[in-house]
């Protein structure tokens, strides 16, 4: 148990502290390189670079309102306003995927106001055709390319492949650690685990694979707790702030899974086995399955990863955590109620605005859940 | 005899209701003034006054609304999607759905037939369609918000409101006022602006029979009817609407009465 409780304070500490965790890279005369979600990390690992994620965070914007309208999606307006204010200086560069249309105006944002190297590239969305492959395959030689003048040295495809494995591995820990959370919501709830999975994405992948399958281990070393309480899936960008959380727990409900781009929808999908390594990167995206992100032939498919997330962990809801202004996001929400509640289960969203810190109509809908 | 109060504290009113352990209505109060203000002592002393009763002759007091945390002395706390469920289900056995338009959101919720919640949307993103909305409009007109139901009654055409957003469509009012538009048209545009917006969260919870709507809102015979034009559906609506939530939540208190004796 003592194993435990302090594992899950390092992780508390790294989440609410990613600025600290940057300048012990940077004391450490490591290059520290900037990632929004659905970069090749491996191309980062592979020169001997951290990736840490951005995420935003909880700021009411002052300065990035000079290029970001206020509808633009709130992770995206706080980064660029931490982007703005130094908060992400020391970073070599930031890879910025064109997932969205707030993305792209993002990136002429972030050329004009934030003084850090911008690598932007663009994912196809057609990934069925043929065509799809060779082209990111294409684009992600030019992120290595990008890379490379930062690191001042180049990698080769065995470097990269070692980092395609290191970071499979650490997939799969991150799973382990999901799979072993729902054995222990009395100690893994909303806030911690939230907690741990958002850490993970400010931690070298070397490190995560050692702290992350400790805790996993002393976890398991307890015995099983019985959750009575109601049990949800979060889907969505991110599920936050904390106030939020918390609101689960105080009504007795326990996070037995997410669906979350910050959390395990990032890791979810491992880079396959390939006749390259730059090809094991691509084809990584290409087999992304129910993500608002990424289009996918099936239009049911998140709802029907939903569903089967919900009877694989005993949940009893689906909760949306709906990034406030991300429309890519919104379109979903309709068709993921119906399929969720036509299987049966409770779905609603809440509203996720990082420019606030009021969650009170989401602690409402909580609490309404948890009465009926 | 047992006494049970329920108080819902909203953003521009509070509401409270004595139940008795028969399941009688001892006596309501409202009050127009909310969270943050002096509304819920107000209405407090109001509703125990109006039942003859000290507080400590209240056996479980049970708090809903936006404000519910803030109350002194409450035994628990309720959403109000919850309260307003079970006190609609109260007032007009047999509904399905209810509408209620809040000072701050708009909740649609469909309910079993216990009066228990199936599903729920609530407005997201701004103020657009809510109580305040309409305040703001009635300010902007110069006229009492009360006023404009019997003024849009008098309508003979409906001078459309494009804008979704509060601010904008304030301005779009004002822009109407200068070209000489008719206020009981503008009044009338107004409520299909907001019509539109609770239709379309509506058909995204689901339309199932019978609809009612609960709140000081659904007061607004004009908003009503707006409402039922946009959504093609009956709205029911029951004299004692406003007192929904508070009812709901005194239904609840008296849940824990009884379990408490």
């Amino acid at each position: 148990m003592a194993d435990v409780k302090a594992l899950l304070a390092e992780f508390d500490e790294i989440s609410k502290n990613p600025r600290k965790m940057l300048d012990s890279y940077l004391a450490a005369g490591e290059k520290v390189i900037g990632s929004f979600y659905y970069t090749p990390q491996p191309l980062i690992t592979a020169l001997g670079m951290i990736p840490m994620g951005l995420w935003g965070g909880q700021v009411n914007p002052q300065v990035a309102g000079k290029y970001a309208p206020i509808f633009t999606c709130s992770i995206l307006r706080s980064s660029l306003e931490f982007g703005m204010t130094g908060a992400y200086e020391g970073l070599s560069a930031v890879l910025m995927p064109i997932l969205c249309d707030t993305f792209r105006g993002t990136c002429a944002a972030w050329r004009a106001g934030v003084n850090i190297k911008l690598i932007p590239f663009v994912h196809p969305q057609n990934r069925k055709d043929p065509g799809a492959l060779d082209y990111l395959i294409e684009e992600y030689k030019y992120v290595k390319t990008e890379l490379e003048n930062v690191a001042g040295k180049t990698c080769t495809d065995a470097d990269i492949h070692a980092a395609i494995d290191l970071h499979n591995k650490k997939n799969k820990v991150i799973r382990d650690f999901c799979a072993a959370a729902n054995h222990h919501l009395d100690l893994i709830t909303a806030v911690t685990r939230h907690h741990v999975m958002k850490a993970l994405t400010f931690m070298k992948p070397e490190d995560i694979i050692e702290k992350l399958s400790q805790l996993t281990a002393a976890l398991n070393e307890l015995p099983d707790y019985e959750w009575t309480g109601k049990k949800v899936i979060l889907t969505g960008i991110t599920a936050e702030p904390d106030d939020m959380l918390a609101g689960f727990t105080a009504n007795n409900i326990a996070v037995v899974g997410d669906d979350l781009m910050q959390e395990s929808r990032l890791y979810r999908t491992d880079y396959p086995a390939a006749n390259s390594a730059m090809e094991s990167l691509a084809l990584q995206w290409l087999n992304i399955k129910g993500c608002s992100m990424a289009h996918d032939d099936n239009s049911r498919a998140r709802g029907e990863h939903l569903v089967s997330m919900v009877e694989e962990n005993g949940a009893d809801a689906v909760v949306l955590c709906m990034m406030r202004f991300c429309d890519t996001e919104e379109y979903d929400q309709p068709y993921i109620i119906k399929m969720v509640q036509d299987a049966g289960y409770m779905a609603f969203s809440i509203d996720i605005d990082q420019s606030t810190s009021d969650s009170g109509q989401a602690l409402t809908k909580i609490q309404a859940f948890a009465e009926n | 005899m047992k006494y049970a109060l329920g108080i819902d504290i909203g953003s521009t009113a509070t509401k409270a209701v004595i139940m008795t352990s028969e399941g009688k209505i001892a006596a309501s109060a409202v009050v127009s003034i909310g969270t943050g203000t002096a509304g819920p002592k107000k209405a407090l002393m109001e509703v125990l006054d109006k039942a003859g009763l000290d507080r400590d002759q209240i056996t479980w007091t049970t708090a809903t609304g936006y404000g519910r945390f803030s109350l002194e002395g409450a035994d628990d706390q309720k959403s109000e999607l919850s309260c307003h469920a079970k006190g609609v289900s109260y007032l007009m056995p047999g509904t399905h759905t209810i509408i209620d338009i809040g000072g701050q959101d708009i909740k649609v919720m469909s309910i079993n037939d216990r009066g228990g919640l199936v599903n729920f949307v609530m407005n997201d993103k701004c103020a657009a369609g809510t109580g305040r909305f309409l305040d703001t409009m009635a300010r902007v007109l110069n006229v009492e918000v009360t006023d404009l139901s019997d003024l849009s009654e008098k309508a003979d055409e409906v001078a459309e409101i494009s804008s979704t957003c509060t601010v904008f469509a304030e301005s779009e009012v004002i822009s109407k006022l200068s070209t000489n538009i008719k206020i009981e048209n503008i009044v009338a545009g107004i409520h299909q602006s907001v019509a539109k917006r609770v239709t379309s969260l509506l058909k995204r919870c689901g339309i199932k029979e019978t609809i009612a709507m609960s709140g000081g809102v659904a007061l607004n015979k004009g908003l009503v009817k707006a409402l039922e034009n946009e959504a093609g559906c009956k709205i029911h609506v029951h004299e004692e609407c406003q007192l929904a939530g508070a009812l709901g939540a005194a239904l609840y208190a008296m849940e824990n009465t009884k379990k408490a004796s």
